[in-house]
């Protein structure tokens, strides 16, 4: 079983459950399926993220910058006014993405602590002002998706991105892949190696392992997943602009996945959707919500120990 | 680029890189100190530059503003220690992070509340007022002499305190060991206090001081945060030394970016950090 807590087995079963059923239920209300879609996209961004800092030990605030990158990336490799296909390009951004993570990875990798905190937020700063003064992708507008891609596999066509549903069961299987994806990925012999190198540099490395080229796998694997989401988030939006890759993104993220619970993987989307349902709640509350949800952010810091995960866990678990 | 125009960019810059030290000082010593990234310290440098304004829009004194606005700030970093800070000593250091970013929240929303959107300025106080010629026919504001003076001696009277001082002597051991300082019957507790109340007041006075030169805008506080960032790590985190030198550094390179590259100079102090950290990947001056 790959997930070992009973406390995950039964959020997620219930999770996956509603979510299942929510455009059944909302069927005429595009908004809320929107937003729904809009929040497992997140989910899988603070995922990918929750897996860098709490699992491999990476604290990154230079997240953003593959979410960024996986929009750009589509709409500068596409033609402006031909629908391409979704499968096929998705493969080429999240390849692109990650020989880009490679190369950021070889650079960041090289400090640590607070200094490897520092060096992903100057480049995602780099790659924001990039693209903010630049005058051939869009400035600080960014850049428009014209056409929507077409989604066949060989020759079947059985999904509409211009379809709200469509879109949102989309995003459900990229949460769902993702999950699994990190999951398996932590199970086997290199997760556990990660996590070791992690708890205990020094051993692992008298071990004879080398944990720069392990560590520099997961930033791949959990850039070119950042990537993705930020791919069917300007999708699901037909933009982009340099707004994706500001460190209040990153910073955000990380906000998500400390509420859930660092670490936990299932607790980024409770964080998700915890964090946007409250952010949601207090903007229809007040026009001051931003005090609301920062008194919300200190009270659950000074409150919850181990996030919203750590708290299930706690009634749950025995 | 005639001399002329060189050695003023070459001012402009050492005036811009003592105020970013001004600002990055409080950062770095509670880092230093209390291990503490106080991602809220760019909100002090808002509130700092706020209150002077609204004062001044009151009292129309810029001094007894200035002091006004310095003592608040000394109480309200005392304030925040002792209802948050000092709760989170034994957690995850990203639990820190996390407290810090819903205080960002908090402060820019009371600032939106007690004095809304609108850009505001601070008016130069008369007899700072007007510019000294430099040569034949270029000139610099006398205000930004003044504060480029004051900032000078800040960073002295800091030196003075750090390294002179019984209290400095308390600080930079509480840095080397905290257990050992405790066991020896210092109050960490109270000198942590101190020193995050003294890094707050450090971000408003620069805030203060700015506010002449600066319009006084909403999210002025995170953009100067995340130069502090730059400027710090170049430094070495926690070392005011490097902090010092690394603004100065920081304030010339963009100064003289912003008029040879333009189209670059946003970009230019990230790639020199990471630059830094690929020859000192734990800064120059690190510990």
């Amino acid at each position: 079983m790959i997930f070992e807590k009973r406390t995950e087995r039964i959020f997620l079963a219930i999770f996956f459950l509603i979510a299942l059923c929510i455009p059944l239920f909302l069927e005429d209300n595009s908004f809320f399926v929107g937003k729904a879609t809009t929040i497992l996209i997140l989910a899988v961004f603070v995922m990918s993220l929750d897996f860098l800092v709490g699992r491999v030990g990476l604290v990154t605030l230079g997240h953003a910058l593959f979410y960024g990158l996986g929009g750009y990336l589509f709409v500068i490799l596409t033609p402006e006014y031909e629908a391409v296909n979704f499968w096929v390009y998705a493969v080429y951004i999240l390849a692109i993405s990650a020989l880009i993570a490679l190369v950021v990875g070889v650079v960041v990798l090289r400090t640590s602590g607070i200094y490897f905190i520092m060096i992903t937020l100057a480049i995602s700063q780099m790659a924001y002002y990039f693209f903010f003064d630049s005058l051939e992708f869009g400035g600080n507008d960014g850049l428009f998706i014209f056409m929507k891609p077409e989604t066949s596999i060989f020759g079947l066509n059985f999904l509409n991105l211009d379809n709200p549903t469509h879109f949102y069961y989309l995003s459900l299987l990229a949460v769902l892949v993702t999950l699994l994806a990190i999951k398996i990925t932590l199970r086997s012999r290199f997760g556990r190696i990660v996590e070791a190198s992690r708890l205990n540099p020094e051993r692992t490395e008298a071990l004879g392992y080398n944990i720069f080229a392990f560590r520099l796998i997961s930033y791949i694997i959990g850039s070119t997943l950042a990537a993705y989401a930020g791919l069917l988030f300007a999708l699901q939006y037909g933009y982009v602009n340099p707004q994706f890759m500001t460190w209040e993104m990153s910073g955000t993220a990380l906000v998500m996945s400390i509420l859930g619970g660092m670490g936990t993987i299932y607790g980024a989307i409770l964080g998700t959707i915890t964090y946007e349902g409250l952010q949601y709640s207090f903007e229809h509350l007040s026009e001051d919500w931003m005090l609301l949800m920062g008194g919300a952010i200190i009270l659950m810091v000074l409150l919850l120990r181990k996030g919203l995960a750590g708290y299930l866990e706690k009634l749950l678990e025995k | 680029m005639s001399t002329e125009l060189i050695f003023v960019q070459l001012v402009n810059g050492i005036q811009y890189g003592l105020l970013l030290f001004l600002i990055a000082s409080g950062l770095t010593l509670v880092f230093g100190v209390m291990g503490i990234l106080n991602l809220a310290h760019g909100s002090m440098y808002m509130v700092g530059a706020y209150l002077v304004w609204y004062f001044v829009s009151i009292t129309g004194s810029f001094t007894l503003s200035a002091l006004l606005s310095a003592v608040i700030a000394l109480g309200l970093g005392i304030l925040i220690e002792r209802v948050l800070i000092q709760r989170l000593y034994n957690r995850n250091h990203l639990d820190q992070v996390l407290l810090t970013i819903g205080m960002i929240f908090v402060f820019n929303s009371l600032q939106s509340i007690l004095w809304g959107n609108d850009p505001y300025g601070v008016a130069v106080p008369d007899t700072l007022g007007g510019s000294v010629p430099f040569t034949d026919n270029s000139s610099y504001p006398i205000y930004r002499i003044f504060a480029a003076l004051i900032c000078i001696a800040i960073a002295a009277a800091l030196y003075f305190v750090v390294s002179k001082t019984r209290l400095g002597m308390l600080i930079r051991a509480g840095e080397s060991n905290r257990e050992m300082v405790e066991a020896l019957g210092v109050n960490i507790k109270s000198l942590y206090t101190i020193v995050f109340a003294i890094g707050v007041m450090l971000a408003a006075v620069s805030g203060i001081i700015a506010a002449p030169m600066r319009s006084i805008v909403p999210g002025m506080g995170e953009s100067v945060l995340i130069t502090c960032f730059v400027v710090v790590v170049i430094g070495g985190m926690g070392s005011i030394k490097g902090a010092f030198v690394g603004a100065l550094l920081v304030g010339v390179i963009s100064t003289f970016a912003a008029v040879l590259m333009p189209s670059m100079s946003n970009m230019i102090i990230y790639i020199f950090m990471i630059l830094v950290l690929l020859v000192k990947p734990q800064g120059l001056f690190a510990k």
